[in-house]
């Protein structure tokens, strides 16, 4: 089944291709149609995955060569899940958002359903080998879409992507075949497999290097200051389909990659680099959201606002408690709604105004009521307003790494903040007042395809943020899982779990 | 009593299809004087022939090995050898070769009557590699480096009109006869500090004794390494390969590069790996330093050229870093050497073939930005060199990045952990090299708009060319599996 959620895309794209050039009406419906399939499939899976359990579940695996020790060898868990669904879910959506598009539309459709089959194998490979060849296998059609159909400067932002993510995956890939050859030497047989490679034992300045490979390239890809630069440019050229897999689901790539690997295989390094993960990852709140605040560009702000929402993510992880670790699994999917949402949103104004500078907008609220009801809820769950979803995300990365990191936790608090002045100030100028600019006035508000897009990130914004047990059930066995790893292979104690109560009572001096 | 040689003429069978198939096409020609399209083909049948003989080899010496036939895989007094080795290169360089005719066709056909010389000489050269590649006696191998290099000095300089491809027979020449005599001269020290040509006898004769003194011996085996370093276009012996790359023919410039790559590097690990394995060691560090100077040098100079035949000149410079990588290994890395060359010979064959499309089949030179909007001229070509590219890259998907990924992996199980950080990063420099051309071929406005043709045997070629890349790519194992046992005696 897993296979299949992998194969599938691969096969619409086959689908798409086989349609014939001229026939340029029928790519989107079809690409459109096809994605269906592995959103189904996902949501299958979400049925069968059995809530409360930490491990690996519907697990494939078949030796490919046995002399590398490479396998196919794929299976899901809570923290994985989210991630697979949250693709399946964001792909049609951004292909139906994407009826601006009419030159090369053929390609486009296939380039993002071939993005789509390699994301699912980054989240769902078990063996090291192969989750690599996705990893870098994404970056081509990711490439493609933003030098193709990006913006003005797409080419020198196609390329700077493309070199910093695959500089980082190089050294992975090293790290990568260091690892199969130790477990060689130490039991007889290579192996990529995840599940033997957790059982090495390594020295410890072997581990921190490794440790430091792994971690430059997620770092890269999530990306983390002062790694972020290739962001904005990328982010601002590409297409809004682009965007919106960008930011919902390819940055994901490295806070899970972290997750699963930095701290899977390295425990003890994970301990030992600590401080510097959380110093950057609060650098990465705070920076990214002060810069977020004077962008004049509405695409680059939200890009911004992204680094410093996976600064949250970073911190809840390296805060090395069970909550932290929750909560940034949950914020993981929590962004790739919002963000992902908020890049529709822009790309609707932007096939509209051909315009995406702040200044160019105002009173748009009055023009586009609908329209501005939506960016003001999704920006409301960005911020993390109680009874929407990021504020379950935020929430639990906080109480989760203040009993670990309280001064960080403290100053990451501050990101919520201005989170709040750089999200509310812009939709102020953007939305609020009288539309004085003649062009604003005329402008149509969201269509029935626009809000059936809308609809599902919204509903789920909603349910997320009302009901999140149906997260939690799933990811928190998981994320505990890792934990309890780490402590049992190390001499390191997470602090108990971060109860709203013991903070308060920490508070009081007790 | 002498004991005569034992003769098996299987063992040479291929040599002698190749030259006696490069006597008939001349002869052909005089006699008949048939169009070019056909002599090319007549050229394309003898190497099937070839193949086929490589193809029995194969199947006596599984039948050998079976104890169903008897007979030594060393006939002729040990001047030749039969072993998976020789048969895998064999089978590599006809592919190479026939591939080769498909890309130069064009070229072949536009010189009417001395159309059967250079097809004569592709089949000679062919013959050479593959001699250069099946013999464990250094006499031997330089019998066959010459056979081999001199038909390519010759090629290279086929388009007389072109004073540039003039330039690149010389310099080829010049500095190729160079190699060769320092090739020679190592093996004459060779012979000085062991007293013996034959790799086989080194080996037994380094197993059994110390060498109290090897200097001698050293220096020797260190300038043939240079020699073969310098028909592999590995840095520092690499500056000829720009200008002749440039310079020769665009038809030829495709298999002259690969047949020269794959024999060289064939000779170079079975010397390294047959004769002087224990001494791996010594020479390990310096074909790492090779590998490093190699991949550097050619992955940054890439960079900056504004000719793509230059261009993946010294990119075939970082690529024999590459394979370097994997000689460091020793004799557990000839499985992925074999794999990085199959691979990488044909992806060369494939792009060289694009430019000879682009810019002409007797073209010297091909300036990038005639690539400009290629993906808007013609398709067909854009998609292949795009793939091609990818593939050199080393993207994962094609067969390229199981290449690579084959020799690093050796060399980090040999202990060069140090000279696969080394390799990644020359890789991502590479990246950049090749995007430059996919940048200039999809997301730029082409200059002119005249449509190129495609003639069938490039789409042949070029065909054959993305399935090594794709199908390699998801696919690799079987050829994996192959690889693995085609070791040397």
């Amino acid at each position: 089944m897993l296979t299949a959620l992998i194969v599938m895309p691969a096969v619409a794209a086959l689908i798409v291709a086989l349609i014939p050039r001229r026939r340029a009406e029928l790519f989107l419906p079809i690409g459109v149609t096809v994605s269906m399939a592995p959103l189904a499939l996902a949501g299958y899976l979400f049925i069968e995955f059995t809530a409360g359990e930490p491990g690996f579940q519907l697990v494939e695996r078949t030796m490919l060569y046995a002399p590398w020790g490479f396998s196919w060898y794929l299976g899901v868990d809570g923290i994985s899940l989210p991630l697979v669904i949250l693709t399946a879910l964001l792909v049609p959506i951004s292909l139906a958002a994407s009826v601006a598009i009419t030159h090369r539309l053929k390609e486009f459709v296939m380039y993002t359903l071939l993005l789509e089959a390699g994301l699912i194998g980054v989240f769902l490979a078990l063996d090291l080998l192969l989750f690599f060849v996705f990893f870098e296998a994404i970056l081509i059609p990711m490439y493609f879409i933003i030098g193709i159909w990006g913006g003005e400067r797409r080419i020198y932002a196609a390329v700077k992507f493309f070199l910093y993510t695959a500089f980082g995956s190089a050294l992975m890939m090293a790290a990568i075949i260091a690892l199969a050859v130790l477990t060689g030497r130490e039991t007889g047989t290579p192996s990529f497999s995840y599940t033997d490679l957790l059982d090495l034992s390594m020295n410890q300045s072997t581990s921190r290097w490794l440790f430091a490979a792994f971690a430059l390239a997620f770092a890269i890809k999530v990306p983390m200051f002062p790694l972020h630069t290739w962001l904005p440019d990328a982010h601002v050229e590409a297409p809004t389909a682009g965007s919106v897999l960008l930011a919902a689901v390819l940055l994901k790539l490295g806070t899970y990659g972290l997750v699963r690997f930095n701290l899977g295989l390295f425990p003890q390094a994970s301990v030992d680099f600590v401080p510097i993960m959380a110093a950057l990852a609060v650098i990465g709140i705070i920076y990214g959201a002060i810069v977020a605040i004077v962008q004049p560009d509405l695409k680059k702000l939200v890009a911004y606002s992204s680094v410093s929402h996976l600064g949250f993510i970073v911190l809840g992880t390296f805060a090395l408690t069970s909550g932290g670790l929750a909560g940034g699994v949950v914020q993981n999917v929590n962004h790739g709604i919002t963000t992902g949402a908020l890049f529709l949103l822009v790309g609707m104004i932007y096939d509209r105004r051909h315009t995406k500078q702040i200044a160019d907008f105002g009173g748009l609220q009055k023009v586009m009521p609908a329209y501005g009801a939506v960016f003001l809820f999704t920006i409301f769950a960005s911020i993390g307003l109680p009874g929407l979803n990021g504020f379950i995300g935020e929430f639990m990365v906080l109480i989760g790494s203040f009993p670990s990191l309280p001064v960080h936790a403290i100053i990451a608090a501050a990101g919520v903040v201005l989170a709040a002045i750089y999200l509310l100030w812009a939709y102020e100028r953007a939305f609020t007042g009288v539309p004085e600019k003649p062009e604003n006035q005329k402008l149509l508000d969201l269509n029935l395809r626009e809000k059936m897009l809308l609809a599902p990130l919204v509903l789920l914004m909603l349910i997320i943020g009302l009901y999140p047990k149906v997260l939690l059930d799933r990811v928190q066995p998981s994320a505990e899982a890792v934990l309890d790893r780490i402590e049992a292979t190390t001499d390191y104690v997470a602090p108990a779990p971060g109860r709203l109560s013991q903070v308060l009572l920490i508070g009081e001096g007790e | 009593m002498i004991a005569p040689p034992e003769i098996n003429w299987l063992a040479i069978l291929p040599l002698l299809i190749l030259g006696l198939g490069a006597a008939a096409v001349l002869l052909v020609d005089v006699q008949w004087k048939p169009l070019p399209s056909r002599l090319n083909l007549l050229a394309v049948v003898i190497l099937g022939l070839a193949a086929l003989g490589t193809g029995a080899q194969g199947w006596w010496l599984s039948r050998r090995e079976a104890g169903e036939v008897a007979g030594s895989p060393l006939p002729f007094g040990g001047m030749v050898v039969v072993d998976r080795y020789a048969i895998f290169a064999g089978l590599l360089l006809i592919a190479v070769a026939a591939l080769g005719v498909g890309a130069g066709a064009r070229f072949f056909e536009s010189l009417g009557r001395r159309a059967a010389e250079g097809l004569a000489l592709l089949l000679l050269s062919t013959s050479g590699f593959i001699l250069l590649a099946s013999t464990t006696q250094m006499v031997m191998m330089f019998l066959g480096l010459e056979i081999g290099s001199i038909s390519l000095y010759v090629l290279a300089g086929f388009s007389r009109q072109e004073a540039r491809s003039e330039e690149a027979a010389i310099k080829y020449f010049l500095l190729g006869s160079f190699a060769s005599a320092i090739f020679v001269y190592g093996v004459a020290l060779v012979f000085a500090g062991t007293g013996s040509l034959d790799l086989l006898e080194h080996r037994t004769l380094l197993d059994r004794e110390i060498i109290l003194r090897p200097a001698v011996l050293l220096i020797g085996l260190g300038l043939v390494v240079v020699g073969l370093a310098f028909k592999v276009t590995a840095a520092p012996f690499h500056a000829w390969a720009p200008d002749v790359y440039q310079g020769a023919p665009a038809g030829t410039v495709g298999f002259m590069a690969a047949l020269a790559k794959v024999g060289g590097f064939a000779a170079l690990a079975r010397v390294l790996v047959t004769g002087f394995e224990s001494y791996v060691g010594t020479w390990g560090t310096v074909v790492a330093g090779l590998a490093v100077l190699s991949m550097l040098l050619g992955s940054f100079l890439a960079v900056v050229q504004s000719d793509l035949r230059r261009l993946l000149a010294y990119s075939g410079v970082a690529h024999a870093g590459f394979i370097l990588t994997g000689v460091v290994a020793g004799s557990s890395g000839v499985g992925s050497i074999w794999f990085y060359l199959a691979v990488y010979a044909i992806q060369l064959v494939g792009a060289y073939a694009v430019v000879a499309a682009v810019s002409g089949a007797a073209s010297a030179g091909s300036p990038l930005s005639s690539y400009a909007g290629l993906a808007r001229r013609q398709p067909l070509l854009a998609r292949a060199l795009t793939i091609l590219l990818l593939g050199m890259a080393g993207i994962p998907l094609t067969s390229g990045f199981i290449a690579k990924f084959g020799v690093f992996q050796d060399a980090f199980r040999a202990g060069f952990g140090w000279l696969v950080v080394v390799a990644m990063v020359a890789s991502v420099v590479s990246f950049f090299i090749y995007l430059r051309v996919i940048v200039a071929m999809y997301m730029q406005e082409p200059e002119g708009t005249e449509a190129l043709l495609v003639s069938r045997p490039l789409r042949v070629v070029l065909v054959a060319a993305i399935a090594v890349t794709l199908v390699l790519g998801l696919f690799p194992i079987p050829l994996l599996r192959l690889t693995a046992i085609s070791l040397p005696l």
